[in-house]
């Protein structure tokens, strides 16, 4: 058979692919009709993952930096090369080392990266890149429920009855999941969605509520006091069986609706339609997204309030779901690869999850929470270690270049290696096996389709020696081994083996155990180990409001054909091609305003103007649109210069993610 | 017009396995999903297979494809191309009609005109096919309304059709009469098997989905709106705000044609250059010097496609409509906008 099943490694959403394959290339890539939610369906990456997989810009060579020079070296020498710079620093592990872990790897070499982290080098500074807020989202319905993942599942979209997309450009960002709410609103279900920017989604939607900059947050909590005062569910019935109830409610109901409306600019009618449709609908799920653009913690914990009360958590064809944007980012945070947990959110501290973990590893490891890895950067760790660094702009690169040793092991040759001094490569998951989490908590199996190429071995291969370099032994066979050694350890995947995702398109679902021995479509509150529970939400928000000088608010956002800062779409044919259109058209990046202001400014689409902000200013082209209200403006992240001269300026601002929006100015260039 | 008998219809297959690389519709074991595809093993062929999830261009006109390679020396700015050699030539063994009209167009496009592709001409010249009436059509099938299916008319070396105990074999070439008098197959009853493949192939027809049977003039009457341009700009705004831009109709299609050329790799030393599938849905394929893009909004762009597909100016073109009827478009979708949707939009106009 030349069409080999696999699975697509963009992003979350973790489509079913076929892989054609000829001797030792990949030479095309099939949709993959029986997978349970891409069901035949690829987006625009999907359909050119061969392009990059023929890519002939990888990383071949062990490197080593002499005299500030990168020269090839073998396996063994970079690794003992490592071992001298670790003898010599003598690096403290609290403070001195830091693991960067990849949301690309496979969840068997995240294990083994956390595995590495806190036996071999005793440190809980590891963390993933470009987490942003996915574990901060697990986090508050983990509290709220105690199931860390999306509580709902992309499979029962064409089954629920109301579905709310938030803040989330998901027809690009994890189209497949787009398409299917697309198609569930085709077939009669009921979509809003909440942005401040018309979306593609936003079009299709039944209804679209255009929420001024940032106040999403108050929008939910809005949408949670008309519910409680219209009481258009049975309050009794919440307060007996959820606790913390009236907390929520003091704080749901401290902003009255006549200031939620001003601050949102959505008309009353539609918001108390929105509540009641959302209350009274039989089930229901919500879609946002948690990507360096995510949402905020605050605006997550209101959404899982309101869809708590609204009784769409841990009932049939219902959730909360946060969507991340890289394929395995749900695996890592599964693994281990954060801070403060162990694989399956096991807490660290817990002394019983902490003995079972010493009896497998045969030994002490490190159990303290370890520093936020952003964090340890800005303090120059000695040694830090890099996996598969996806990103064409570093952010901190500064930073990271002050560190003495920086390790970095991936596959493609990409800006990092510049950085690093030890630069250990590994094969693409198409040369190995591996599993993968979406964002549905569907562990799927990709399964070796290629020998490795000359000579460069897989990551586990990789880890493991370093594990050895350092006097661990750990002799592990394949990938399928470590599974086995994660799912004992794991109660949310102690039924899931490499064996028995073999024959299955489409993979497990987890929680996998005694209690859902097939896995998991939704969180059943019926089988939950506690009682549902109103997580608590911060202080009032407040929303960045323009000024007089800066009379517009800017949102900024991902632009099409530039995913995940692009690393990956550049080593593809057409979505580069695409992208490079994009950027001719814009070589500067483009802002986009309103018909309405443009007409004020006496400017017209293709003119430059300046916008300019309390902090910088950038002379960008303009595109004049309908998708954005008058009185704010948009502007896409995919020029360099953009981003590194003018939007790391704000990056204070930029941290609040989708709900992210700096006053500016824009002045027409005459 | 010749009999073999079911239990021996393969030996056509082996026979051809002898001579060509041998490519056919084939189950893939774990999900069942079926491809038309290379077959080492002649018996992997299944006839009875559903319509293949992939259209057999992919045989002639791959996804990707290196169509040579050069190695530049930048010391002595010197550049050797070295050509691929074909290696075998290539039989289709179990092609559906709707497939071939695929292929039909693809000629069109790649042969037709004054300018002659060299690398669809290699593989094509040697081609051998052997089409198979259908008998099972899925419920997006529309070939009925195409002009294309389900039974194949020319075209083809041998056409094979499941009659009560044998396949009929009809033979459309030169090459296609050898083959049967080699394999020494026995001649059929004119008039008996005739009327015995019209009876197969008009049960085949009933049972097409009521859209694509009952009105003939579903298409024809959309074809000449399409032609005219009288279709409101609403209509494709409602058609392109659902399209997600990611190529999969165009790939899918068995008579698309857009491709793209690429350097693999443009460091020093080798490099190949590769032919990919591309798709007339991407605002860069019709990017021209200067920024200017005749097609730049997303519904231009469906438009454009559509126009390809259904409209007498690229019938003329194909000597046929650009659709073949096949329906993969609507499996692959992630808008709700496969061509018989499309279709449905347009006429939903003209009957409102």
């Amino acid at each position: 058979m030349s069409y080999q099943f696999g699975v697509c490694t963009f992003c979350g959403t973790g489509c079913g692919h076929f892989l054609k394959t000829a001797g030792d290339v990949i030479e095309g890539v099939y949709p993959a009709e029986k997978h349970p939610v891409s069901k035949g369906r690829l987006c625009v990456r999907g359909w050119h993952i061969h392009e990059l997989l023929r890519n002939s810009d990888r990383l071949t060579q062990p490197l080593i930096r002499v005299d500030d020079e990168l020269v090839e070296t073998s396996y063994e020498n970079a690794l003992s090369f490592l071992s001298d710079r670790i003898k010599k620093a003598k690096p403290d592990p609290v403070s001195d080392i830091g693991f960067l872990a990849s949301p690309r790897s496979s969840n068997e070499e995240q294990y083994l990266l956390m595995r590495i982290a806190r036996q071999v080098l005793g440190t809980g500074n590891i963390s993933l890149d470009s987490e942003g807020w996915q574990q901060s989202s697990l986090e508050v319905i983990n509290e709220g429920t105690g199931f860390p993942g999306m509580t709902g599942s992309a499979e029962e979209i064409d089954k629920t009855d109301f579905i709310m997309v938030v803040d989330f450009d998901i027809t690009r960002q994890n189209p497949i999941i787009g398409s299917e709410i697309h198609l569930a609103a085709m077939a009669g279900t009921k979509v809003v969605t909440v942005d401040s920017r018309q979306t593609q989604i936003a079009k299709l939607s039944s209804d679209f509520l255009q929420v001024r900059p940032g106040s999403t947050e108050i929008l939910m909590g809005a949408l949670a006091r008309i519910i409680i005062d219209e009481e258009l569910v049975d309050l009794k019935k919440i307060k007996s069986s959820v606790s913390e109830y009236e907390q929520f409610k003091k704080a749901a109901t401290k902003l009255e609706l006549s200031a939620a409306i001003e601050k949102t600019g959505i008309e009353e009618t539609v918001l108390r339609e929105t509540a009641r449709s959302l209350a009274k609908a039989e089930s229901g799920m919500v879609f946002f997204p948690t990507g360096i653009s995510g949402i905020t913690p605050a605006t997550v914990k209101m959404i899982f309030n309101l869809f708590l009360l609204a009784g769409k958590v841990g009932t049939p064809a219902s959730g909360v779901n946060p969507v991340p944007g890289i394929n395995n980012l749900q695996g890592g945070i599964d693994m281990g690869a954060v801070p403060n947990r162990l694989t399956g959110f096991q807490d660290v501290r817990d002394s019983k999850v902490i003995d079972k973990f010493q009896d497998a590893w045969g030994g002490e490891f490190c159990a303290d929470p370890g520093q936020p890895i952003y964090e340890l950067i800005k303090k120059h760790p000695k040694l830090l270690f890099v996996v598969d660094h996806d990103e064409g702009i570093i952010k901190n690169a500064d930073d990271i270049s002050k560190s003495d040793t920086v390790v970095y092991i991936g596959a493609y040759n990409n800006p990092f290696t510049k950085l690093a001094d030890i630069v250990l490569p590994i094969t693409p998951y198409v040369e190995t096996a591996g599993t993968y989490t979406t964002t549905g908590r569907r562990v799927q199996l990709s399964t070796q389709k290629l020998k490795p190429t000359g000579g460069v071995k897989p990551g586990w291969e990789v880890l493991q020696m370093i594990a050895a370099s350092q006097g661990h032994e750990w002799k592990y066979e394949n990938p399928a081994e470590i599974m086995l050694e994660i799912a004992s350890l794991t109660p949310n995947y102690k039924g899931i083996s490499h064996d028995r995702l073999r024959s299955l398109i489409g993979g497990i679902q987890w929680p996998c155990n005694d209690e859902y021995p097939n896995g998991c479509k939704s969180f059943d509150s019926s089988k939950a180990k506690q009682v549902l529970k109103f997580v608590a939400v911060g202080n009032d928000p407040t929303p960045v409001e323009p000024t007089e000088d800066f009379p517009w608010l800017l949102m900024v956002g991902k632009a099409m054909h530039f995913w995940h800062q692009n690393n990956l779409m550049k080593k593809t044919f057409i979505p580069n091609r695409e992208f490079n259109a994009e950027l001719l058209l814009y070589p500067n990046g483009f802002v986009e305003v309103s018909r309405e202001d443009a007409e004020k400014l006496e400017i017209r689409n293709g003119w430059n103007v300046n916008v300019v902000s309390p902090s910088g200013s950038v002379e960008v082209k303009v595109k004049v649109s309908g998708d954005v209200k008058s009185g704010t403006a948009y502007m896409p992240y995919f020029v360099k210069d953009m981003v590194s001269q003018f939007l790391l300026q704000h990056k204070q601002s930029l941290e609040l993610g989708e709900n992210a929006s700096v006053p500016v100015r824009i002045e027409a260039i005459r | 017009m010749y009999l073999i008998s079911k239990e021996d219809v393969k030996k056509i297959a082996f026979e051809l396995a002898k001579d060509y690389d041998l490519h056919g519709p084939v189950k893939e074991d774990r999900s069942g999903q079926v491809f038309f595809q290379k077959a080492e093993d002649p018996a992997s062929i299944d006839l009875g297979a559903a319509i293949p999830s992939n259209p057999a261009k992919q045989v002639i006109f791959p996804q990707l494809e290196r169509i040579m390679k050069y190695r530049y020396d930048s010391q002595k700015k010197e550049a050797v191309v070295e050509l691929d050699e074909l290696t075998r030539p290539k039989a289709l063994f179990g092609l559906r009609s709707c497939d071939l009209k695929g292929i039909l167009c693809l000629d069109r496009f790649f042969l037709g005109q004054e300018f002659v592709d060299e690398f669809y001409l290699a593989h094509r010249n040697r081609l051998f096919i052997v089409t198979n009436t259908c008998t099972s059509p899925f419920p997006q099938c529309f070939c009925v309304c195409t002009d294309s299916g389900p039974y194949a008319v020319e075209g083809y070396d041998l056409n094979l059709t499941e009659l009560e105990n044998d396949f009929l074999v009809e033979t459309g070439s030169e090459k296609g009469k050898k083959l049967v008098e080699r394999l020494g197959l026995k001649k059929a009853d004119p008039d008996k098997h005739e009327a015995e493949k019209k009876a197969v192939i008009d049960k085949s027809i009933n049972s097409f989905d009521g859209t694509a049977t009952d009105n003939k003039a579903w298409i024809s009457r959309v074809t000449n709106r399409v032609t005219t341009g009288f279709i409101t700009e609403e209509n494709w705004e409602y058609i392109g705000n659902q399209c997600f831009e990611c190529g999969a109709c165009t790939f899918v299609c068995p008579s698309c044609s857009c491709f793209n050329v690429e350097d693999a790799n443009v460091a020093e030393g080798e490099t190949d250059r590769l032919r990919t599938w591309d798709s007339c849905s991407y605002e860069g394929y019709s990017r021209m010097a200067g920024d200017h893009n005749p097609r730049k909004p997303v519904e231009d762009r469906r438009n454009k496609r559509f126009f390809c597909k259904l409209s007498y100016s690229q019938s003329k073109k194909y000597l046929r409509p650009g659709c073949v009827g096949c329906g993969r478009c609507a499996w692959v979708c992630p808008g709700d906008i496969g061509l018989p949707n499309v279709v449905t939009y347009i006429r939903r106009e003209i009957t409102s």
